[in-house]
Order: structure tokens, then sequence, then C-alpha cells
């Protein structure tokens, strides 16, 4: 592949990237949030390809690959198992609503990219513009954690975050060593695991799961 | 023994509990896994304390002195919280909680010791992450054992935050990682997240980098250490466990998450030859006396009032290793161990507490003393000694630590702290005050459980002489930590 094509795919890969970001925030039922998950670790699994390609690092492919399986197969097919269980059928409810919580989010990708936008701090080894996404998807995972009522969406967000945190490794250092990287990947997956059995046991015990009926410990 | 050995023993143990057999069976199991592992460990430890490393596993597991300590503290309140659980959870003829639920219950006990015993062995920083997103997915069970609201809410409040807090802690180590790439000759891919390799090689790290990665760790490390103001979850998930387990989080899971702040302190200053990471650690200690304090005082419920004494005297350690210099760090250590075995000691009286009085409200329990001399001795004890009188081992740490403070020239958060630690106790002699001898409203009665009470006796031999008397061997173990924990390599 040529440089140029290469680029303008990297270019194509991160506005889709953003685009799938703003859909997991802007969805109203946690089924498309769901989709819009899978599609983000889609493409996250294609830019870890395409940089692990064009750099020659070969390792790289691995985690690639282990994305693609884990976070845009498995883990979107066990979230799916337990609202169907739940019995949910729809919206996602929210402190503030959709439309402002998309100007937040606007207005968090401005700040990455100011951030992180003169380069001279941290040099990246792959391609600069995944750089402020990165720290962006961060922002929205937090953004999510913090507004959304339903446990099943604060969990999305820490995948969120964790999603953001392996495109910043990618970039910055052509991911972690593949022994931490796999680590990373257990304890993720049985992270979603322990959270699922958690989110019926509150169901049991509260008979909603709006992480905001939680209220019995204080002080 | 080697690491891997010391290693393996909880893990096999853990998956022995889960087999189906009588109750009695599974206690035995439990209880002989936590003892035959600690001896394992110490045996360890103890053969190789002279040698100041030990590699294994291509060098990502390493014991120094430092993580010595460490494994001590974890494989002996490890032992003393099986034990006290044996008598409190596994009870004869108790059939609140099902046999399947005892068997998970061990099992996660024992994953909860492996992780913590990981964090404490990793030399590679990426695993030793690994190892602690691993005490919180282990510990969520435990947390939540009876399936009561407030215990749901609690394990889930305690899981999702400290995955938040663990998340921005990667965050730190991919810079940390970054900063190592950026220097590092090729060939060495596997080795750069290697503490020892990084210390070696920190002068040619970028500080700055590791100025913002230290922040980040801080951030999430000090979720899992309970520093103030991210300590929210950490009163919630004492006061819902059961004690043994509000023990372990309390005595050792705070402590391995200092641990993994300590390696990042160390290596920071080594690299920027500042005292930034250190002024960062006193400022955050300070502020989780401070914020700590009030909670203590207006304190309504005892298991409460234990967890916002965790979060000060991590808070003190955390100003103790700030403070620097020998006799800050050994101070700091010190007062880690000295915390781990009075707060788990006072943990387990919690349980005894809670099972004669049936509920954790401090102004309900009244007359511990007359109702059962037993326990009114060593809970009152105990908590004098947490609040710091002497004799006992904790006034002797916090002594230490406030004089490397002076030795250091830092009066205002010295001044800070000795106000603040005087509130503590005020606080600290009011409730137990009350709690003990107050007009009884019931009959006397005397212990049920040998096993358990015998646990609060020898915590109580063992936080009393530790006051005067640190055994050689394990003085050696803290001094030599100590000189690590400057940058030394002993």
């Amino acid at each position: 592949m040529s440089p140029e094509l290469v680029a303008s795919l990297v270019h194509f890969l991160g506005m889709m990237l953003l685009i799938a970001s703003f859909w997991i925030l802007a969805s109203s039922q946690i089924g498309a949030s769901i989709r819009a998950y899978a599609t983000h670790s889609f493409l996250l699994a294609l830019i870890t390809t395409v940089i692990a390609i064009t750099n020659h690092i070969e390792h790289l492919l691995i985690p690639a690959l282990l994305t693609l399986v884990l976070k845009t197969i498995v883990i979107p097919h066990v979230f799916f198992r337990i609202i169907r269980r739940l019995g949910i059928r729809k919206e996602v409810e929210s402190y503030i609503n959709i439309p402002f919580s998309l100007l937040l989010a606007v207005l968090l990708v401005f700040v990455s990219f100011y951030a992180t936008g003169d380069g001279k701090f941290l040099k990246p080894v792959a391609f600069s513009e995944f750089i402020p996404l990165a720290i962006s998807t961060v922002f929205f995972g937090m953004l999510m954690m913090t507004t959304r009522k339903k446990a099943v969406n604060q969990v999305l967000g820490l995948l969120l975050i964790e999603n953001g945190l392996f495109l910043m490794a990618v970039t910055m250092t052509f991911g972690m060593p593949l022994l931490v990287e796999m680590g990373i990947f257990f304890d993720v997956l049985v992270a979603v695991m322990i959270m699922g059995l958690f989110v019926f046991k509150i169901r049991d015990a509260f008979e909603s799961i709006d992480a905001d009926d939680m209220t019995v410990l204080k002080g | 023994m080697t690491i891997e050995r010391a290693l393996w023993m909880p893990l096999i143990f853990a998956f022995l509990c889960l087999i189906p057999c009588p109750k009695r069976m599974t206690r035995l199991t439990f209880m002989a896994g936590a003892i035959l592992s600690a001896i394992g460990a110490w045996l360890f430890v103890f053969e190789t304390s002279w040698s100041p490393r030990v590699f294994a596993f291509n060098g990502n597991l390493m014991m120094d002195s430092l993580s010595a300590v460490f494994v001590l503290l974890i494989t002996s309140v490890g032992v003393l919280s099986a034990v006290y659980a044996g008598g409190y959870l596994f009870k004869e003829g108790d059939t609140s909680i099902s046999p399947l639920r005892l068997r998970r219950y061990a099992f996660f006990f024992h994953l909860f010791l492996f992780t913590m015993l990981l964090t404490v062995f990793s030399n590679n920083l990426g695993i030793m992450w690994i190892a602690i997103e691993g005490t919180t997915l282990a510990s969520a069970f435990l947390v939540n054992v009876d399936d009561k609201k407030s215990s749901i809410e609690a394990a889930w409040k305690y899981l999702i935050l400290c995955s938040v807090g663990i998340a921005l802690a990667l965050f730190g180590i991919i810079l940390v990682y970054y900063s190592a790439i950026a220097q590092a000759a090729a060939g060495e891919g596997g080795l750069l997240l290697n503490w020892t390799f990084l210390l070696n090689h920190a002068k040619q790290l970028d500080p700055q980098v590791l100025r913002l990665a230290f922040i980040f760790i801080l951030v999430g490390y000090g979720t899992k250490a309970g520093l103030a103001p991210f300590h929210s979850w950490l009163p919630d998930a004492h006061s819902q466990a059961p004690a043994p387990v509000s023990a372990l989080l309390s005595g050792v899971l705070l402590s391995c998450a200092t641990l993994g702040i300590l390696r990042y302190h160390i290596l920071t200053t080594a690299a920027t030859g500042s005292t930034f990471s250190g002024t960062l650690l006193i400022f955050f200690g300070v502020l989780s006396v401070a914020v700590a304090t009030p909670f203590i005082l207006e304190q309504k419920d005892y298991k409460r009032l234990l967890a916002y004494s965790s979060v000060e005297h991590m808070g003190l350690a955390a100003v103790g290793l700030g403070f620097g210099g020998v006799l800050g760090i050994y101070g700091a250590l010190l007062h880690i161990v000295n915390h781990a075995f009075t707060k788990s000691l006072l943990f387990f009286s919690s349980g005894h507490l809670l099972h004669l009085f049936q509920t954790k409200e401090i102004s309900k329990v009244k007359g511990i003393f007359r109702r059962n001399p037993f326990l009114g001795t060593i809970f009152f004890l105990s908590a004098l000694a947490i609040a710091g009188m002497p004799p006992f081992s904790v006034f002797v740490s916090e002594f230490l630590i406030l004089s490397a403070g002076f030795l250091a020239g830092k009066f205002i958060p010295c001044a800070l702290l000795l106000i603040l630690l005087a509130l503590v106790f005020i606080g600290f002699l009011r409730h137990a005050n009350q709690m003990t001898f107050s007009v009884p409203e019931g009959p006397a009665v005397t212990g049920k459980s040998f096993l358990m009470d015998s646990v609060l006796g020898v915590g109580l031999v063992v936080i009393f002489v530790m006051g005067f008397y640190i055994p050689g061997p394990f003085q050696k173990l803290l001094l030599d930590a100590g000189r690590v924990a400057e940058g030394a390599i002993v």
C-alpha cells in the first residue's frame, strides 16, 4: 500500500471511530448502544491491524484478533443475553438528556484535541491523530458512567474507557507487551462476567437496575 | 521454595475448596490451606532474605526485601482471618449460609490471597496492574456474602469505583512504558515494563512524562488504597463485608495498593531527582487524615468507624512515604504492618460484637465489658492501640513518621497531623468508652468459639509485643526495605 492510501485509510477509520463513540452516547436504546460498542471495537481492531501491518509489528496482530473476537462478538453477545434475561426493552435513562450529553461530548472532543494538539509532549510512535481520539473515548466512557442510571450502561461506560486506553497504548507504544495485553483482556472479560452477575443480583434485590436506587449506605 | 511455588499454593487450595464435600471437610481444607500457604511463603522469605533480589518467570516476578515484608503481612493476616472465618462463617449447626455458598466463599478467599501475593511479587508493572484488578474481582464476592440489599450496593460501588480508578492507573502505566520505549535500544521489548529495569535506567526516562504518569497512578491505586478523596467505596465495602473479610480488606488489600504507589514513587523520585511525588503523597495523606477525622468523631456505625480509621491510617502511611529518608520509609512500612494487625484485630472483635448485639449501631452496643469481659478487654485495648496510645505498636510507628517529618523540616503537615491525631484519639476514646463501660442491657455471656477467641488473644499479644520488640530478622527486613525504598539496591 502506498503511504497516501494508508494515510487516508487511517483518517477514514479514525473518523468512523469518533462517529461510533458518538453513536454509543446518542442511542436511546440499550440494544443500539451495545451494537454501537461492537462497531467501535470492530473499528479498533481494524485500526490495530492497519498499524500492525504498516509498521511490521507482527505481535500486535494478536491483540487485534482478540479485540475482534472478544469485544466485537463475545462481550456484546453476553450483554444481549443479559438484557434479554432482564427483560429490558428500551430507554436508556440519563440524568441529563441525550442532546445535552452530545453537546458535552463535542466539548470533550475539543478539549482532547486542544490538550494533545501540539504533539510536543507526547510523541506517538504510530499515527498522531489517534491520541486525541483515544482520550476523547476515555472521556466519553466517563461521561457515560456518571450520567446514566442503569447499571448495564455503567458497565458499558467502563468498557468504553478500556477501549480508549487500548487505542492509546497502540498508538503510543505499539501496544503493551503481549503477556500484559493478554492479562488485560482476561481481566476485562472476567470483569464483564462478574458485573453481569451483579446486575442480576441488583435486579433481584432492588427490583430495578437503576444505580441511583442504591442509597442505603451513607456517612 | 520458589516464587512460583509460593504463588501456586493458594491457587491450588482455592480449587480444592470447591470440591463438594461435607462442611467440616471444606472448613478443614480452607483453614489448612491458609496455614500451609503461609508456612510455605515464610520458609521462602527466610531462605532468601539474605539475597537482595530473587527473580522468577523471566524476570516478571521478583522478590526484594520490600515485597518480603508484604508477603509476611499478607500471609499472617490471611492465617488469622482464615482461622477466624473457620469459627465465624463455618459455625457448627448454622444453616443460614448454604454449603455451596461456603465453598464459593472459601474459593474466593484463597483466590483473593493469591492475587494479593501476585501483586507484591510482580516486577513487571503491567502484571502488577492485572493482579490489582484481580484483587477487586476476587473480593467483590467476598464483600457480598449474604445477598442483602446493602451488601449488593456496597459490592457494586466497590467494583465500579475501583475498576475506574484502576483504569486511570493503566493510563499511567502506558505513559511509563512510552517513556521507556522512547529511550530503549531494540531487542529489550519484554523487559521494558520491569520495575528493576526501569529503575536502573531511571535517569534516561523523560521526567515530565513520569510526573504525569505518577499523578495517574496515585489517583488509580490511591482509589484502591483508600486515599481521600477517592475513598468513597471504602466505608461501604468494609462495613458490609463479613468480619474476616473486612479484616483482610482493611489490613492487607489497602497495604498492597500502597505498595503499588510506593514502587512508582521510588521510580519517579529516581527519574526526576525531585520531591515531586513525595509532596503529592504528603498532600493526599494529610487530606485523607483530615477527611476521615470528622467521620470518626460523629460516627454512628462501629464498622464504618473502623473503616474511616483505615482511611486515616493509610493517609498517615502515605505521609510517611512522602517524608522519605530511611526513618520516614521505615516508619511508614512499620505503620502499615502495625495498622494491619491492629485493625484486623478490631474487625475480628466487630464480628464478635455483631454476633452478641445483632446490630452495627454504636448507640445500641452497651456494656461489652460486663457482658463478656474477655471481648471487652480486647476491644477496648485494641481501640486504644489504633488511636495511637502507648505502649502499643501503632504509637511507635506514628511517632517515627512524625519525627521523620520534623527532621525533614516539614512543620506544617506535622502540626496539622498532630491536631488531627488528637481529635481522632478523642473520638475513638469516646466511642470505645461508651461501648465498653456503659450499663449493659443483657445478661453476661461467654465466648462460643474457641477458634475465634484465640485469634483475638493472639492478635492482642502481637500488637502489644510489637510495641516494644520487633524480632531481629523482621527488623533487618524492614530496614532493608526502607533502603530499597530509598533507591539503593540492597
